[in-house]
């Protein structure tokens, strides 16, 4: 035995003053009295415990030099050798992912692997030393390697349940690098399995897998998307997906909301292990927060509710100047986002938000921001007007630009087109085989031109399918809404955000503050001066707010806070939303693998009763010493009461 | 202040008219002795024999009768009081110590009875009879009393009732009324002293004195017990229970001098220290019937 203190075994020689008094004390104080005849009586009758009482008073002095040699060699923390030669070196690992938020234990699967990880830290010996990793969406080490037991406490403790998929393996790896070459290295993963390659892990003797929870059933909503319709402006597609994650058939309802408007009901009636799935077409000029809520309760509800953005479509006000087509009219007025206008001059100032359509005329000055010539006879600053094209014939158009999506212009006759040529650089979306462009989209100085040469008194292009669809096409590019598709994030995923809208809001960036706002009502300020951020990872489910907060003069003084504060207010300037579900349907599955399966409760008893016994040496010394404080306390009470 | 200061000698005037009053018909003086000689009461007759004072024949039976009758009568004579004063050092003990308590007691019922035209005598004992005042009559013999009480000093070992009885009926004296003024803490009881004097036909009242502290020691802890009477010391350790069973003891101690008092007839005043002389005193003439 070794001390870690030596030091400290000088407190001993307070045995001298101790003796020293106890020696002085035990001079009683004399009391005189009339007689002794009563007080014999009294103490002659106990004579068989005179021996006792005799003894008692140093029996009490060897209790306070015992008392002293207990404390002094707790300070001097000894320990044996065996105990610096086998430290242990445990990373535990606790999955907080989704599935851990399940309450088929009790209270909740998470929970009872923090009463685990507590009982394994009281179970520590000493000079042990511990770390804890959570194991949701990404590992992250919540404390490093420590023998302090209140660290690790607070460690776990720390540990809240996320909606993320779960990173056992990857916090694995990351314990194995905290571990190095310990001798005696162990990581303990507290786990549902419910993970790839759990059975495999299990397997590894470096691990200690310990599983939690019960094959519980649950019904999930895995797949939750919303899309702007592709042919109809205001029309939307939902894709859903209900998985029957159990063994037993079950019978739930999807509703599906739009704000506060129902959308669709669906009874549900799953067989054991069934996926439904549908997609659903509606229409709504109206975005916002499309909610999918599954109705029952089962063990985990984290995947019964799936949230998507559906985009707004914004009015449009159109101003056709023509003489009169009646083709290009009725394609224009069948968009019912569209507010059309006609005239047949060319007026004299523009409006900067209407989309202005000239057919055959072109403004003598100026052209407005957003224009779409058609057949245009006079030449502008965009192009020069040359001849007219016999019979044209598409041999190339832009497969990939929004413009000509679902427009084929292979076997369209287009007699009498004008030969255009742009004086700067254009888009050509379709050419004409002698490479004069038929359609094509120019942008400069903050204006933007759509022409399309072909002249619609002519041919059969009117009377195609593909001209209203160009149509259509042609007002949603100029409308600004090429995002058909704001993807519902699966969690645990990262965004990346757009903050800045080109240089429109550079001047204000200082003046203003980006912050992120959880599902929960957690803030996030994102650093000053960001054009763009990488969000995430997102490991909430619910609505993610990107939020514009204005920074006031007092921002200083205020700090923080008020921002935080203003972010979460619901007159915060939102920049963007995310919707974020789980959409995971391993994470969904609660079922944990049989072979995996094992008894948690015991461990927690176990490991608890065995962190009394594995305390350290001193610890039992202190333990003595109080133990024999209570003894010379009995000792005293009964010289006084008796 | 000393024992006996002018204010004690006026309280015992005052006390002597008290008494006087209070005991009218039944005053020390009044009481009559067993013996018969040559008073005036006529007492009973006896037969007459040759050498009798034919001064006493009852010619009256003689004429009646013829028979040869002599008169009897019964003596009167000076009661005799005996002041039994233990001074052994128990008597000290307390704050004021019994034995102050117990001297002026001792004075003050002294004076009513020398005010009375009775002898008394005051005897001090401990182990055995260390001092005593000779039989004196007379108020004029109070200031010679008091002086003998003022410097009696505490003196001997154990009390030894027992044997200080001995010693004192031993003596050669007329019998009368014997008053025990003491504590009673005597390792050998205190019965067989009072036997003593019953039995010799004194007429024995008890005056007890202890002191609260006695009855209601204040002592817990460790301590080294005193013994004042004898020197001798003991340690213990006292603890509730002890000083309960202390204060049961007591109880029962001064319990059986009033129960052994009362079976035998014996007069018995039991009073601390806290009680002034004076109206022990009165209490014990009007409660205990000292001088019936």
């Amino acid at each position: 035995m070794s001390f870690a203190a030596p030091l400290a075994l000088l407190w001993a020689l307070l045995a001298i003053p101790i003796v020293v008094f106890y020696v002085l004390k035990i001079r009683l104080r004399q009391e005189p009295v009339s007689t002794t005849l009563f007080w014999n009586r009294i103490y002659d009758e106990k004579s068989p415990r005179s021996i006792w009482r005799r003894l008692r008073h140093w029996v009490s002095l060897l209790l306070q030099i015992l008392l002293l040699a207990m404390l002094v060699l707790a300070l001097a923390s000894p320990y044996f050798l065996w105990e610096i030669l086998q430290p242990r070196r445990i990373v535990l690992v606790i999955d907080d992912s989704a599935s851990m938020r399940a309450e088929d234990v009790e209270p909740s699967r998470l929970d009872l692997a923090k009463q685990m990880a507590l009982a394994e830290i009281s179970g520590m010996r000493f000079r042990d030393e511990m770390a804890v990793v959570a194991a949701g969406t990404q590992p992250r080490v919540l404390c490093g390697l420590t023998g302090h037991e209140r660290t690790l406490r607070e460690a776990v403790d720390q540990v809240e349940p996320t909606d993320g998929v779960t990173a056992v393996a990857e916090a694995v790896e990351l314990g194995r690098r905290l571990l190095a070459d310990a001798p005696h290295g162990k990581i303990v993963v507290l786990s549902d399995g419910r993970f790839q390659d759990a059975e495999k892990l299990a397997k590894d003797e470096a691990v200690d897998f310990r599983t939690l929870g019960t094959p519980a059933g649950n019904v999930a909503l895995t797949r939750f998307q919303v899309r702007r319709s592709l042919v109809d402006p205001i029309g939307y597609v939902i894709l859903a997906e209900v998985a029957n994650l159990s063994d037993e058939s079950a019978e739930r309802r999807l509703e599906i909301d739009l704000g506060d408007s129902p959308v669709d009901v669906f009874p549900l009636r799953l067989a054991p292990g069934e996926t439904w799935s549908k997609t659903i077409e509606k229409v709504s000029v109206d975005g916002g927060h499309l909610v999918a809520r599954l109705s029952g309760e089962d063990a985990l509800a984290v995947d019964d509710v799936a949230s998507a953005i559906l985009p707004h479509r914004r009015r449009q006000r159109v101003v056709l100047v023509s003489e009169e087509n009646l083709f290009l009219r009725m394609a224009l007025a069948a968009n019912p986002l569209v507010d059309l206008e006609r005239i047949t001059e060319p007026p004299a100032s523009y409006d900067d938000d209407a989309l202005y359509v000239f057919h055959r005329v072109v403004p003598e000055v100026a052209l407005p921001r957003q224009a779409f010539f058609l057949d245009p006879r006079e030449a502008t600053d965009f192009w020069t007007v040359g001849g007219e094209l016999a019979d044209p014939i598409v041999v190339e158009q832009d497969e990939d630009s929004p413009l000509m999506q679902h427009v084929r212009l292979d076997n369209v006759v287009l007699p009498k087109a004008r030969s255009l040529k742009p004086t700067g650089k254009a888009q050509t979306l379709a050419e004409a085989v002698s490479g004069d462009p038929l359609f094509f989209a120019v942008e400069e100085r903050g204006r933007t031109a759509l022409v399309l040469t072909v002249n619609l008194d002519e041919g059969d292009l009117t009377f195609r399918t593909a001209f209203p669809i160009l149509v259509t096409n042609a007002l949603g590019w100029f409308a600004g809404e090429s995002g058909e598709l704001q993807r519902a994030l699966a969690c645990g995923e990262v965004a990346d955000v757009q903050l800045v809208d080109g240089d429109a809001n550079a001047d204000d960036g200082a003046a203003s503050r980006f912050a992120v706002v959880s599902p929960t009502g957690a803030v996030d300020l994102l650093p000053n001066g960001s054009t763009t951020a990488s969000l995430g990872p997102l490991d909430t489910c619910g609505i993610w707010r990107v939020v514009k907060v204005p920074v006031a003069e007092d921002a200083a003084e205020a700090g923080d806070e008020k921002l935080v504060e203003a972010a979460n207010a619901p007159t915060a300037e939102v920049v963007t939303e995310l919707a974020v579900n789980l959409a995971s349907a391993q994470e969904s599955d609660l079922r944990v693998p049989s072979e995996l399966t094992n008894a948690g409760s015991p461990t927690v008893l176990s490991a608890g009763f065995a962190g009394w016994l594995n305390r350290p040496l001193w610890f039992w010394l202190a333990a003595m010493a109080f133990g024999l404080c209570v003894a010379e306390w009995f000792l005293y009470q009964r010289r006084w009461i008796g | 202040m000393a024992l006996f200061g002018s204010d004690f000698l006026k309280r015992l005037e005052y006390l002597s008219l008290v008494s006087r009053r209070v005991f009218r018909g039944s005053l020390l003086a009044q009481r009559r002795t067993t013996q018969f000689g040559a008073g005036i009461e006529f007492a009973d007759h006896r037969e007459y024999a040759a050498g009798d004072d034919l001064r006493y024949l009852d010619w009256n039976v003689y004429a009646r009768h013829g028979d040869m009758l002599l008169k009897r009568f019964q003596e009167e004579e000076d009661l005799h009081v005996y002041f039994l004063l233990d001074c052994s050092p128990s008597m000290g003990f307390g704050d004021p110590a019994k034995f102050d308590l117990a001297r002026r007691a001792t004075a003050a019922l002294a004076y009513v009875a020398l005010a009375n035209l009775d002898r008394i005598s005051v005897i001090a004992f401990a182990d055995r009879i260390v001092a005593d005042f000779p039989l004196a009559r007379g108020k004029n013999r109070i200031l010679s009393l008091l002086e003998f009480l003022e410097d009696l000093p505490l003196e001997g070992g154990d009390t030894n009732f027992g044997a200080s009885m001995q010693e004192f009926v031993r003596r050669n004296q007329r019998v009368g009324l014997a008053i025990v003024v003491s504590d009673l803490f005597a390792p050998d009881g205190f019965e067989r002293g009072l036997d003593l004097l019953r039995h010799r036909r004194y007429e024995p009242h008890v005056l007890q004195l202890h002191d609260p502290r006695e009855a209601r020691p204040d002592l817990l802890g460790d301590v080294e017990l005193f013994d004042v009477e004898n020197g001798s010391t003991r340690k213990v350790t006292v603890t509730e229970k002890a000083l309960a069973t202390y204060r049961r003891l007591f109880d029962e101690h001064q319990a059986a001098v009033a129960e052994y008092c009362r079976e035998r007839g014996i007069g018995c005043t039991q009073a601390t220290t806290a009680t002034p002389f004076d109206d022990l005193i009165l209490r014990m003439m009007r409660v205990a019937g000292a001088v019936a």
